[in-house]
């Protein structure tokens, strides 16, 4: 059975990306809004979150905090455009696995959720 | 002198008088006859006199009374003596000529009644057989009257001379007391005035037709860099570092109009170039001649100066904020054209790499977008290039694709401007209309001009712009969209600017938006 990772980032081509990129190791479920995925991670079960910071309905960071405030220990890759986030004390401190920079090499990436999750 | 000083003066000439004629007289007295001691009387009731108040002369009944004793006395000295045949009734001209000096003809005639009475009485006494009608008599009455007259015009005729020259004494003194207060009243006033523009914060400088500086206050000196006293009437055409604002204070002077709330900029003394903001006012001459103008200015220097600040300050805060805009925008594009790009390799299906292809496409284009959108932004503004433009077709052109609703109405008068960039505003508001509506909404455009401008209504139904917002929506980078880049609306000003157009907003929440864009109209008929 295939390990479920679910993508969210406000940009369907983003998300395309994503999605066809993992889809022949892993099951990936996307989502355009961060609120969405407050829904879904508390109703399925999934292995790892990558998300999006800057999107228009809520932060990346903030649906970060909801899910660890309900006690949901998901593994999360942040994947953002923003290259100083990675530095920022605010991402170093709020329980992310990894940082990933757009644009991305998708080896790169495949490589970094398999050290979290594994395949 | 006062009237008692007068009478006891012109009393004691009588008594003089009188003992002269008695001493001198070929018919006088000797020594210790009666006539001396008259004439003695005479005299202490002069010394009596000097001792009664002032206030006691001014009367008219007491003078008559005192006058009533001098005739008494020398009608008795003549009475006691030789009788008529003596040189004494000579006193009465005397007693006669003193009461009407000293009195008014109404005070003068009863004395001259009652000497004339006294005197024929002891004429007809010591000449029983003499006629009343006599010449003795007859000559020396009217002599009596004539002097009581003659004395008595003459009197008055002198006092009121001599009234009418204190009045006018009186009348010059005060009139020169007047002009002093009021030339000390000009010079305070003046001192005043000159305060007045002292105090003003701003610069103050006045001149004649000619240009002759006839005002400076020390704010001018300042900003000028001028000292007051050498520049205080020489002429202003002589500064050349004042020539613009001369030219200007000049105009009003010729055309009798005031300028207000214009700029120039002068050289200060030390060669520095100073922008002043400034008004300029005629002062008011006979008829449409004016005499001379003021100029109140304002060193506009240390506000230019801040302005520049500001504007760099500005430029860095857009710099930055484009920066990182620039980060976001175009990594998202630029990770879909990088990311596809590796996943092509990996696939032969055929609808796999049409869509990736096109996924890389779409990436490029809106990179390509961005970069218009900057480039937009950021170009320095221009001059346009002006060529007739008719905005209705214009329109229609961009709206002939879109998927909503749009009512067109009114004929707007052709405009002058760039095509493109009218193009770029236009669809810029309306693609933000649609956005707001989305596809099932409905678009009204109306033309309509008003003599001096060609406006534009672009009005959607849309959720409409919350009231805090209004007021940044041409500020750059902001934006309420989604995913808007913030800089569709900073373009549509900038284009409405270089066009020296101009752009309101409406909007109520729930009802929708409406732009106003205003564009001058092509003026045909005028030079171009």
């Amino acid at each position: 059975m295939k390990k479920r990772i679910l993508i969210c980032d406000d940009e369907e081509t983003i998300r395309l990306l994503l999605t066809e990129a993992l889809k022949d190791e892993y099951e990936a479920v996307e989502v355009a809004d961060g609120r969405d995925v407050l829904k879904l991670v508390t109703k399925e079960q999934f292995d790892l979150l990558i998300i999006d910071i800057k999107m228009p309905s809520i932060h990346g960071l903030d649906v970060i905090q909801r899910i660890r405030e309900r006690g949901i220990k998901i593994p999360v890759i942040i994947c953002s455009a923003y290259r100083l986030m990675a530095d920022d004390v605010v991402v170093r401190t709020s329980d992310v696995a990894a940082f990933i920079t757009k644009p991305f090499d998708i080896k790169t990436l495949k490589s970094k959720i398999f050290e979290i999750i594994g395949s | 002198m006062t009237n008692k000083k007068l009478l006891l003066f012109l009393r004691f000439i009588m008594i003089l008088a009188t003992i002269l004629i008695m001493v001198y007289s070929k018919k006088g007295l000797h020594v210790w006859e009666p006539g001396y001691l008259i004439a003695l009387v005479y005299f202490l009731s002069n010394l009596v006199l000097y001792l009664i108040p002032n206030e006691l002369f001014k009367k008219s009944r007491f003078s008559f009374f005192v006058f009533l004793f001098d005739i008494i006395t020398i009608s008795l000295a003549i009475y006691l003596t030789q009788g008529i045949e003596t040189d004494f009734y000579l006193i009465y001209f005397l007693v006669i000529f003193v009461a009407s000096v000293s009195q008014d003809i109404a005070g003068s005639i009863p004395i001259a009644v009652v000497s004339c009475i006294i005197y024929i009485w002891l004429t007809l006494r010591s000449h029983p057989g003499v006629s009343f009608f006599s010449a003795p008599i007859l000559i020396k009455i009217p002599f009596l009257f004539i002097i009581s007259l003659v004395s008595s015009l003459w009197s008055e005729s002198t006092r009121k001379e001599l009234k009418e020259k204190k009045l006018l004494e009186k009348y010059n003194e005060d009139l020169q007391k007047q002009v002093t207060q009021i030339a000390a009243k000009e010079i305070e006033l003046r001192v005043y005035n000159e305060k007045i523009i002292d105090s003003v914060p701003s610069g103050v400088i006045a001149t004649k037709g000619d240009g002759e500086i006839t005002t400076l206050n020390p704010e001018a000196c300042r900003v000028f860099g001028l000292k007051k006293d050498p520049i205080l009437g020489s002429n202003i055409k002589g500064l050349e570092g004042l020539s613009a604002l001369w030219d200007k204070m000049a105009e009003t002077i010729r055309t009798g109009l005031a300028v207000s709330r214009d700029e120039v900029t002068v050289r200060g003394s030390d060669n520095r170039d100073i922008p002043i903001g400034f008004s300029v006012s005629p002062i008011p001459g006979h008829g449409a001649h004016v005499p001379g103008c003021v100029a109140i200015f304002k060193d506009l220097s240390e506000i230019r100066s801040l302005e520049e600040k500001l504007k760099h300050a500005e430029r860095l805060s857009y710099l930055g904020k484009m920066a990182s805009w620039v980060a976001h925008e175009i990594r998202n594009p630029l990770t879909a054209i990088d990311g596809f790009a590796q996943l092509l390799p990996t696939t032969t299906d055929q609808k796999k790499i049409e869509l990736f292809t096109d996924e890389i496409h779409k990436g490029s284009q809106r990179i390509n977008h961005i970069i218009d959108d900057i480039l937009a932004f950021a170009r320095t503004k221009r001059k346009v290039e002006p060529q007739e433009i008719n905005l209705r077709s214009l329109i229609e052109t961009l709206i002939k694709d879109v998927r909503i609703k749009v009512n067109v109405t009114g004929d707007p008068f052709p405009i002058s401007g760039e095509a493109e960039s009218l193009r770029r505003l236009f669809m810029n508001l309306i693609n933000n209309a649609i956005e707001a509506m989305g596809e099932s909404g409905k678009l009204d455009i109306n033309f309509s001009n008003d003599g001096i401008w060609a406006v534009t209504e672009i009005r959607d139904y849309g959720p409409g712009i919350p009231r805090k917002f209004l007021n940044n929506l041409f500020t750059p980078f902001f934006t309420t969209k989604e995913r808007g880049t913030g800089l569709g609306l900073a373009i549509v000003q900038k284009i409405a600017d270089e066009h020296g157009g101009k752009i309101e907003v409406e909007s109520i929440e729930g009802e929708g938006t409406i732009f106003r864009i205003y564009l001058r109209i092509l003026q045909t008929d005028g030079p171009k």
